[in-house]
């Protein structure tokens, strides 16, 4: 990758490609038309949203290049909305006669009556701020394997114990518009690239597994500042580690979380819960406590879907509000909630660009972007050091929650014991649960080392990207389940 | 264009490239759901998507590419882009497809037609209404969803295959949110068949009732105890652990069950049944992914291995043939293994008698986090449950928030008692799990 003679593209030419693409998906004019259509019947609201969106895996596993995946998904949907009801319609059929039939399904379907409100659409030029420089659409499989192999190699090579690798490089050229009866006719691009490899172990017969897979809305230039063969070693080192750890015992103590992925634990234990879905539906805990202490006051925790290239970053979410910087907590004390508009109208609220689906066929919803507990004061050997008897976690899985009520899990995949304030022997087979209004006010302490990790968030309107994060942070009391 | 139309022009492109062996496999869905919040319709939507994947042989290798956009442009771009993708594959194993002509079990059941939307309006929202009347603890957050799903898979290749299926399916989901005025808790509840015969006071006051009974409760204490998994739980578990079967991921090293054919892999109680036709999965499918035919069978019969599963290429691999469990989890994937109505077949004790069985431990109602808490190579899993304590072989407290931890490998071993009670807890895809309650020997708990 680095020595690519592939064409650069600059900033303005990517506008003007984002600009181009966009007219070439579906025209102002055609769109107005499928908006009357669809807000014939008294729809206060009406949108209509397009994606076109081309995935492309390369899949390796007995150190073969296995499979190769290549698809084009591209349709539209329709929404409107009158009062608290909303419709939602989708098609594949791109046609003008396709898409006003859609529109009409959605018309019918909300109700009996007459045209409300009138359309007109004003392009709207977006600032990306997410440029790309080698859009991985544009290069041979051939660079893409290499790539792949580097990283590939670097995990089987690591260490005798690795008995398997497989290797996922996946790119995602995802290009949507928005064109809704607010006046919003937009269009973005967002491209994104990311690196899974995940390796077996095996150790005196007993198998494990490691896994390191990052990503960015960046092209391939990604692997310029991520060496493709540091991500198999990560991979690969706690898979071996973890082959010789005996289980995680289990019991309540305190544990420090490390930075990065380690912040799912925000996402799952909180995250979910400020996502309107719950808060304005009386699925969540957190209703009603705007200014309220819901956490120590070491906790501020930030969505930010601005981050520049981040891999939940976005520059028009798709009901085409612009991405913002929403400050959740801060100091623990709750400042905001993430909403998309129809969770808006039932709450009073004003949409934070948080709405988000996988594409046409689901309907959206809130979600997060890139969410992270931010940068606190005290040091990561400060954090260990405290601790008489506990778990450190280094690396998380994924976990889940039940936003009702707010009961969370999470997986730690490489963690360690921490015996008088010293890190100690691998643990395997540990995970933590607990309740999210608890936990948040049991992080005692906050380190400084922020970073993010990268991750999949699948919720009703789809598996969307999103970035986790946090600094290490001390939870001073938590169930941890072992044996 | 129509997908008959698009078919014939990649045909055709294929045939100019000079392409012997090919296939197309077209999927399509289309769907109404209404949700009920409060009491209105807050949601309604009817979506339909569905695309074509075509896949060659080219020297050897198999390359796939797929679009959602049936045009012209496409037809022809992904013959290209799958002749392409071929050229840098690696690995060795043969490819193969399937020849036309073969004998395929005929589906018993009718197709039974999607409700009309007024309809399914109308009928969420007495459901809807019966809900909040269950129970006057029912409360904001509540819904009722009704769905009506079809679909159609095409299969046709260049050896003579050719293969249609279109499927439906309707269903009522109730989601009960309870409060005691403090606390809050909630349970799903989904039913599937023709949503005017559904029996909706019995699903509602199901969803209530464990609702209801979800409320309050602590976390067990720590220990190692005989723990009853009911029907739910233990579904999920197999549904985590399934991929222990696959024979490909065997071949691979990522899973333990290479070469255990034959072999005691679980304790003698344990039978586990795949069956493409079982009559709780409307989605019944006489032919798999690649176009072979399915039948039932027993995977693990008393303890012992009797089969991994297998496609074409795995069966090649290891000698054997085919299973019939090609499967893509969505028409532009890969073709991978996967089971049908997969279940452990029911034993002869009542759950209550396993209870009895089982004197002083925990019983788990519900699993959370299985995607994150499970590893499906190295069969650990340490998961957030929720459910009862067993005394004196009675369920007793609620417990929740705890996690209960083993190995599936060494679960399977430590079974000691399956009772009669089967459920195929959510029969809406191809692929679904079920089991009875079970009893597990010897699992560690991790609570209070």
């Amino acid at each position: 990758m680095r020595k690519s003679n592939l064409h650069f593209c600059g900033y303005n030419d990517t506008i003007n490609k984002i600009m181009k693409r966009g007219m070439d998906m579906l025209s102002k004019e055609l769109c107005e038309k499928v908006l009357e259509v669809a807000a014939s019947t008294g729809a206060d609201y009406a949108e209509i949203y397009a994606n076109r969106t081309v995935h492309h895996t390369i899949h390796m596993i007995a150190s073969k290049v296995d499979a190769v995946k290549d698809s084009v998904i591209a349709g539209v949907g329709i929404r409107v909305f009158k009062g608290l009801r909303s419709v939602n319609t989708s098609t594949v059929d791109t046609s003008e006669a396709g898409l006003i039939r859609c529109a009409q399904q959605a018309a019918e379907a909300l109700g009996q009556g007459t045209a409300q409100i009138d359309i007109h659409l004003t392009p709207m030029t977006i600032r990306d701020i997410h440029p790309v420089r080698q859009i991985p659409a544009q290069m041979a499989n051939a660079e893409k394997v290499a790539v792949l192999k580097e990283a590939y190699f670097a995990a089987k090579e690591h260490d005798s114990a690795i008995t398997q690798v497989t290797g996922t490089l996946v790119d995602v050229d995802h290009n949507i518009l928005v064109a809704n009866s607010e006046g919003v006719y937009a269009q973005d691009r967002q491209i994104r690239t990311r690196m899974a490899i995940s390796a077996v172990a095996e150790m005196g017969g007993e198998t494990q597994t490691g896994s390191h897979a990052p990503g960015s809305r960046k092209g391939m230039e990604m692997f310029e500042e991520i060496q493709p063969a540091s991500i198999g070693i990560h991979a690969a080192k706690q898979a071996v580690v973890m082959a010789g750890a005996g289980y995680c015992p289990a019991g309540v103590m305190p544990v420090a979380i490390d930075n990065g992925f380690g912040g799912v634990i925000f996402h799952e234990a909180c995250g979910h819960s400020l996502e309107s879905s719950s808060v304005a539906f009386g699925r969540s805990q957190f209703a009603d406590k705007l200014g309220q202490q819901i956490a120590s006051s070491k906790v501020t925790a930030i969505d930010d879907g601005t981050i520049p290239n981040a891999w939940g970053s976005i520059n028009i979410d798709d009901e085409g509000t612009p991405g913002r910087r929403n400050v959740l907590i801060e100091n623990g004390v709750l400042k905001g909630y993430m909403i998309d508009k129809m969770g808006g109208r039932r709450m009073g609220m004003a949409a934070t660009g948080n709405c988000r689906r996988q594409e046409y066929s689901f309907a959206p919803t809130s979600r997060m972007t890139n969410t992270y507990i931010a940068a606190g004061t005290d040091s990561r050997e400060d954090i260990i050091s405290s601790m008489e008897y506990g778990l450190y976690a280094k690396q998380m899985g994924g976990g889940s929650v039940n936003p009702v009520t707010g009961q969370f899990n999470f997986a730690v995949t490489e963690g360690y014991m921490v015996r008088n304030g010293k890190i100690c022997e691998p643990v395997r087979g540990a995970s933590l649960v607990g309740k999210g209004s608890d936990v948040l006010m049991d992080i005692d302490m906050v380190s400084s080392d922020l970073a993010m990790g990268q991750g999949m968030c699948g919720s009703s309107s789809g598996s969307i990207p999103t970035n986790v994060g946090q600094p290490m942070i001390r939870v001073s009391s938590i169930t941890v389940g072992g044996r | 264009m129509e997908y008959l139309a698009f078919k014939d022009l990649v045909i055709a492109k294929a045939q100019e490239m000079g392409l012997a062996e090919y296939e197309i496999y077209y999927q399509s869905n289309s769907g109404i759901m209404a949700n009920a919040f409060g009491h209105e319709i807050d949601q309604f939507s009817a979506n339909s998507d569905g695309g074509v994947c075509f896949r060659c042989i080219v020297k050897g290798k198999m390359g796939y590419a797929s679009t959602e956009e049936l045009s012209p442009e496409q037809a022809a771009s992904i013959v290209e882009k799958a002749m392409d993708n071929a050229s840098v594959l690696e690995a060795e194993e043969p490819v193969f497809l399937v020849s036309g002509g073969q004998a395929y079990t005929p589906i018993q059941r009718e197709n039974p037609s999607i409700p009309l939307a007024q309809d399914l309006v109308q009928r969420v929202l007495q459901v809807q209404g019966m809900l909040y009347a269950t129970d006057p603890a029912v409360t904001e957050g509540s819904i009722t969803r009704g769905i009506g799903l079809q679909g159609r898979i095409a299969i046709c290749n260049s050896k003579g295959l050719d293969l249609d299926r279109e499927y439906t399916t309707n269903a009522i989901m109730v989601g009960a949110v309870v409060t005691d005025g403090t606390d809050k808790a909630n349970d799903y509840q989904l039913e599937i068949g023709d949503i005017a015969q559904i029996d909706a006071q019995a699903l509602t006051r199901k969803a209530t009732g464990i609702a209801l009974s979800k409320l309050g409760g602590e976390p067990a204490p720590t220990g190692v105890y005989p723990v009853v998994f009911d029907p739910e739980a233990m579904s999920d578990l197999l549904d985590t652990f399934s991929g222990i079967f696959d024979g490909e991921a065997a071949q691979k090293g990522l899973s333990k069950l290479k070469g255990q054919e034959g072999n005691t892999i679980a304790s003698d109680v344990v039978t586990v049944i795949d069956d493409p036709f079982h009559p709780e999965n409307p989605m019944s499918m006489s032919f798999d992914a690649e176009g072979s035919p399915t039948y039932r069978k027993n995977v693990v019969e008393k303890g012992v291995l009797k089969t991994l599963l297998h496609n074409l290429q795995s069966a090649n691999m290891a000698g054997v043939a085919t299973t019939g469990n090609a499967y893509k989890g969505k028409y532009d994937s890969p073709v991978g293994i996967n089971p049908f109505t997969m279940h452990i077949a029911p034993g002869e004790w009542t759950e209550e008698q396993l209870l009895e069985k089982a004197g002083n431990g925990v019983y788990i109602r519900s699993l959370s986090g299985l995607h994150a808490g499970a590893n499906a190579i190295t069969g650990d899993f340490s998961l957030q449950s929720e459910g009862y304590m067993i005394e004196n072989g009675q369920k007793t407290t609620h417990v929740n928030g705890f996690t209960v931890a083993g190995n599936f490998y060494d679960l399977l071993k430590n079974i000691t008692a399956v009772a009669n009670n089967l459920t195929i807890p959510s029969p809406t895809g191809i692929t679904t799990y079920g089991s009875p309650s079970v009893l597990v020997e010897n699992l560690s708990v991790a609570g209070k």
